[in-house]
C-alpha cells in the first residue's frame, strides 16, 4: 500500500526526517511511535502531501506520490487526521464530516456517511451540534469521521489517542480494529504503545528524524 | 437562499440610483459613476481580502482597463463601448492569467508586494511612452454605443446609467459567487489554508480564479472611469491609487457586496468636501478620516449595520 524509501525533509533548512525507509502492507495497522520532536507530525504531513522531501520516494499502489499535490491525494483516497482536529467550529458535525464529499464529488458520500454513522453510532448521535459543542474527545471521533469520508485507502492518524478520556480512547481503538476487519491501511503515530498495543500490525520507532527499529508485534 | 433579500435590495437600489441620476446635477452624476468604477475595483480587492491576501497593485488592471479604452479609440479607431468592453475583459483576463500563475504561490505581505511591483512596472512603462503621453496620459475619444453616438452634454447621463448596469451585475454575480462554495473556499484559506489543502481543495487554484476575477473588475473600474473622465495618465496604476482602493476597502469594510460602493462614494464626497475646504492639506483631512474608521469601526462602516443583515448580505 505504502511504501516510502530513503525519504529526506527540511524544514527551513534543518534535516528533521533522514533517510526514512517504510513499508506498510495493504490492509495493515502500523504505529509510528517516537517522543516529542521524532519526527512523526512532519512524516505523516509528508506522506500527505502538505511538505515537500527533499529526496526520496512515497509510493502508494506502485504511484509516486511525492509531485501528486494533497488536494489531489484527497482524490486519491487518502484521509488525513491531524493532530489538533481542525474541525470547523460553526459548521454542524455533518457539515464538517461531508466537506471532503463536496470538495472532492465523492460521488457515494451519502452511502458512505450512512456506513460512518453505523461504525461510530455517537457521532450520528451529534451529528446536527455544532463542532464547538463538541468535547475534546468528541472532535477526535469527528475529525476521525471526516478522515474516513475520503480515506477509504489510506488513512494518517496523527496522535489520535492524544488529550482524550480513556473511555473514549477505548471506542477509538475499537473503531480502528473494525477498520482493521474491513481491509484499510492505517498508519498512526503516537508517543508510546499503550494505546495502539494489540492493535498495530507493524511499528516503526522514530526518533530524531530516523526510523531506528522495525518491529512486528 | 430563501430569504436572501439583497438582490432585490441592491436591484431597487441601484435603478433608484439611476432614477435619481436624471434630476441630479453633473458633477454629482460624475461622483456617483467614479464612485461605482471604483467600488468596481474595490469589490474585487475585497474578494482577495476575504481570502487573507491584500492587493497593493489593482491599479494595474484599473490603468489597463482605462488605457485600452483610450488605445481602442485614438489608436485603433474602436469607440463602441460594447467591443472596447469586451477588450478590456480580454486583456485584464490574458495579464491576471500570467501574473495570476506567480502570485497565487505567495501569502501575506510578499503578496502585496509583487502585486504593487507589477503595477509600478506598468507605471514606469507608461512614463517613458511618449507615444502614450508619458507622465500626461492621453484625452480619449468619446464613446459610442452600437454605431449611436450621444450629445456631448448627454455623456455624462448614459456613462452614468451604463455603469449603474455593470455595477449591477457585477454585485449580483458577485453576491452569488460569495455565497457558493467557491466563494466561502476564500475565508476557509483565510482561516487556515492547510485544512483546506487535506480537505481536498486546491487553495492556489482557488486564489488564482479569485485574483482573474478581482483583475476583471478592476480592469472594467479603470474602463468606466477613462470614458467617464474623457482622460487617462499613468497615475492610474501608480501605488498610491492602488493605495486608495485599499482605503476604500477599509472604510466600508468586506461584509457586503454593496460595502465597496457605499465606501467608494463617502471617500469621493470627503475628497471633494476637503478639497474645498483645505486645498492644500485635504489629505490630513482623509488620513484623519481613515484613522477614526481604523480605531472605532475596524470591520468599517457596513458593520454599523445589524448583525443578521450583515450575514444575508454576504
Amino acid at each position: 500500500m505504502l511504501r516510502i524509501k530513503n525519504l529526506h525533509v527540511n524544514i527551513q533548512k534543518t534535516s528533521i526526517l533522514r533517510d526514512i525507509t517504510l513499508h506498510l502492507p495493504d490492509g495493515k495497522i502500523a504505529g509510528l511511535i517516537g517522543r516529542n520532536g521524532a519526527g512523526k507530525t512532519t512524516l505523516l504531513r509528508t506522506v500527505m502531501g502538505l511538505m515537500q522531501p527533499v529526496s526520496g520516494t512515497i509510493h502508494c499502489l506502485d504511484q509516486n506520490m511525492v509531485s501528486v499535490p494533497a488536494h489531489a491525494r484527497v482524490r486519491q483516497h487518502f484521509g488525513y487526521m491531524p493532530e489538533d482536529r481542525r474541525l470547523i467550529p460553526e459548521l454542524t458535525v455533518e457539515e464538517n464530516i461531508m466537506i471532503p464529499a463536496w470538495s472532492s464529488k465523492i460521488p457515494d458520500s451519502r452511502a458512505r456517511l450512512a456506513w460512518i454513522y453505523e461504525l461510530m453510532p455517537e457521532v450520528g448521535a451529534f451529528r446536527s451540534r455544532r463542532a464547538l459543542q463538541l468535547s475534546g474527545g468528541q472532535q477526535k471521533l469527528v475529525a476521525l469521521a471526516r478522515a474516513l469520508m475520503c480515506g477509504t485507502r489510506l488513512l494518517l492518524l496523527d496522535e489520535p489517542f492524544e488529550g482524550i478520556a480513556p473511555a473514549l480512547s477505548r471506542r477509538l481503538v475499537e473503531v480502528l480494529g473494525t477498520l482493521k476487519a474491513e481491509g484499510m491501511s492505517v498508519l498512526l503515530s503516537e508517543s508510546d504503545y499503550t494505546h495502539s498495543v494489540g492493535l498495530v500490525d507493524k511499528v516503526f520507532v522514530i526518533e530524531r528524524g530516523h526510523v531506528t527499529e522495525k518491529s512486528f508485534l | 437562499m430563501g430569504s436572501d433579500r439583497t438582490p432585490i435590495f441592491l436591484c431597487a437600489a441601484l435603478l433608484l440610483l439611476l432614477v435619481v441620476g436624471l434630476f441630479i446635477p453633473n458633477w454629482l452624476v460624475f461622483l456617483f459613476t467614479i464612485s461605482m468604477a471604483k467600488g468596481l475595483v474595490v469589490l474585487g480587492l475585497i474578494l482577495l481580502m476575504r481570502t487573507g491576501l491584500v492587493s497593493f497593485g489593482q491599479g494595474l488592471y484599473y490603468c489597463l482597463g482605462g488605457y485600452i479604452v483610450g488605445i481602442s479609440g485614438q489608436h485603433w479607431g474602436i469607440t463602441d463601448v460594447a467591443l472596447v468592453f469586451l477588450l478590456v475583459v480580454l486583456a485584464a483576463t490574458l495579464l491576471s492569467s500570467i501574473l495570476g500563475l506567480l502570485l497565487c504561490r505567495y501569502r501575506e505581505i510578499f503578496f502585496a508586494m509583487l502585486t504593487m511591483a507589477f503595477s509600478m512596472i506598468l507605471y514606469g512603462i507608461l512614463v517613458k511612452s511618449e507615444k502614450l503621453g508619458s507622465t500626461d496620459g492621453f484625452i480619449i475619444a468619446q464613446a459610442t454605443l452600437f454605431g449611436w453616438q450621444p450629445e456631448v452634454e448627454a455623456s455624462g447621463t448614459w456613462i452614468f446609467a451604463l455603469a449603474v448596469i455593470i455595477t449591477l451585475v457585477a454585485l449580483l454575480v458577485m453576491h452569488l459567487y460569495f455565497r457558493s462554495p467557491m466563494g466561502f473556499g476564500g475565508e476557509a484559506i483565510r482561516e487556515n489554508e492547510i485544512r483546506v489543502e487535506y480537505l481536498g481543495v486546491s487553495p492556489r487554484r482557488l486564489i488564482y480564479i479569485k485574483y482573474v476575477v478581482a483583475a476583471v473588475l478592476a480592469a472594467f473600474g479603470g474602463a468606466i472611469t477613462a470614458v467617464a473622465a474623457g482622460h487617462v495618465d499613468p497615475e492610474m496604476a501608480f501605488w498610491a491609487t492602488s493605495g486608495e482602493f485599499v482605503f476604500i476597502a477599509l472604510l466600508g469594510g468586506t461584509l457586503h457586496v454593496a460595502a465597496p460602493l457605499v465606501g467608494a462614494f463617502l471617500i469621493e464626497i470627503i475628497r471633494t468636501i476637503a478639497l474645498d475646504l483645505a486645498p492644500y492639506t485635504w489629505q490630513m483631512i482623509l488620513g484623519g478620516s481613515l484613522l477614526l474608521i481604523i480605531f472605532f469601526l475596524p470591520k468599517g462602516l457596513w458593520s454599523l449595520l445589524p448583525k443578521r443583515r450583515e450575514e444575508e448580505g454576504l
